[in-house]
């Protein structure tokens, strides 16, 4: 029953990010200061409910953002499962409880995602400037920070 | 007294075994699959089988918005609609004494043609489209258009609309296409300086200007100066408006300038385009 709900939650959000990435921010002249919606999705998710995303899942999901908004065939799908790979780690080596380390480990894990996005995108010839991944990371995780309000309401029992 | 701890609560560390050999081989997967996309284009091609339920759907997306544009055109006072009418009137009564005279011109040149035994080289083929959206994918601008493969529009071809040139097709599916507006950052264009100085190679910079990012500086050029296409590589028929100078600026190397550029069309400030193919 739990699973059903997160799963809900999950496709509605997604369905939400989709929308929202093919829209620039209302007043926003420069149309490529937007979050990275689909990094912030999976980021909440990861830390919020980690039973409901496997490692397969979200390879496969990242091939459906691809499709979607990307510009190399399993560049997300990589992106995903690097997400994963992080919070397994720091979650082996580390107590993560309070909401501050929550917050944190999400900034992190954005960060290191947005790393990855701008090593493989530069490694394949697409550019993206440095100056930009960075105001997007922030724009990232206010996103997240959304994101996290919509999981934690509507999954809570 | 007995503590009613969950199990969730009282598990500090993660004492889970990592799905390692899974991992590796999605890792290698997803890095195989960026491999091949680079080479082959897989994802364009599966966009573009794609587009046919997707354009659809970055219609509706972006139908509320649009309604919005369109709404606030319906309440234009009708004393502008008039002063519109009759600027547009005006301006008509001297693009036909113009046209006439392009008639003539026309064929003037190719009685001159004929009798000098030049060929025609290139003959333009052009269809006009509606601009669907000027939309954003995941930080990249893309204008989609409302004819495709259905109408001969081919991958490549130029846009263009009244101001000047406004990028190049990049998506074609059956009923629409996507263009590469001119100022995005893979966007490179062969122009010339229109008093027909200086060939050189426009590129977007991805932030709404085209660049030269090294220009000689012994060689002139002034803020408002104006490029057009060159017709270099066949491409883009000669002369199609591009944008004008609007800042020179020193390089690191004193034998260079960069020289930025603002496009004399922008996505957002206009509806219809035409694309056009140079048939040889």
């Amino acid at each position: 029953m739990e699973k059903k709900k997160e799963r809900t939650v999950f496709i509605i959000l997604f369905l939400i990010s989709i929308i929202f990435s093919n829209i620039g921010i209302l007043g926003m002249e420069n149309s490529s200061m937007m979050p990275n919606y689909f990094i912030a999705l999976i980021t909440a998710f990861t830390l919020n409910k980690n039973s409901f995303l496997n490692i397969y899942r979200l390879v496969i999901i990242g091939l459906i953002v691809d499709i979607f908004v990307g510009e190399l065939l399993g560049q997300y799908g990589l992106i995903f499962i690097c997400i994963y790979l992080v919070h397994f780690i720091i979650q082996k080596i580390l107590v993560i409880k309070s909401t501050q380390q929550i917050f944190s480990l999400g900034f992190f894990l954005i960060i290191s995602s947005f790393l990855v996005l701008w090593t493989t995108s530069v490694s394949h010839g697409l550019f993206i400037s440095f100056n930009l991944i960075f105001i997007q990371s922030i724009l990232t995780f206010i996103a997240y920070l959304i994101f996290n309000i919509f999981i934690k309401k509507f999954t809570k029992n | 007294m007995e503590r009613n701890l969950s199990k969730d609560s009282l598990k500090l560390f993660n004492r889970d075994s990592f799905p390692l050999v899974s991992f590796v081989i999605l890792l290698i997967l997803c890095l195989v699959m960026m491999g091949v996309d680079y080479r082959q284009q897989i994802l364009k091609k599966i966009k573009s089988k794609f587009s046919i339920v997707l354009s659809p759907i970055t219609y509706l997306i972006n139908l509320p918005a649009d309604i919005f544009i369109d709404s606030k055109d319906v309440f234009v006072t009708k004393t502008l609609l008039k002063e519109k009418i009759e600027i547009l009137q005006q301006r008509n009564y001297i693009l036909s004494i113009v046209a006439q005279e392009n008639e003539l011109l026309k064929s003037e040149n190719k009685i001159l043609r004929n009798t000098l035994g030049i060929k025609k080289y290139f003959n333009l083929v052009s269809v006009n489209a509606e601009i669907i959206l000027p939309n954003v994918r995941n930080g990249y601008s893309i204008i989609t258009i409302n004819k495709g493969l259905k109408n001969n529009i081919q991958i490549g071809s130029a846009v263009i609309n009244n101001a000047g040139l406004v990028g190049q097709i990049i998506n074609t599916s059956k009923n629409y296409s996507e263009i590469m507006p001119i100022t995005s950052e893979d966007y490179a264009v062969p122009a010339i300086m229109d008093n027909n100085k200086e060939n050189v190679i426009l590129y977007g910079n991805g932030n709404g200007g085209l660049e030269i990012p090294l220009f000689p500086e012994s060689s002139s050029i002034s803020v408002n100066d104006n490029f057009v296409t060159s017709g270099a590589g066949g491409l883009y028929p000669k002369g199609i408006n591009i944008g004008r100078v609007v800042e020179i600026k020193s390089t690191t190397s004193p034998r260079f300038n960069s020289i930025m550029i603002t496009p004399v069309s922008q996505p957002t400030t206009f509806t219809q385009v035409t694309v056009i193919n140079i048939k040889e």
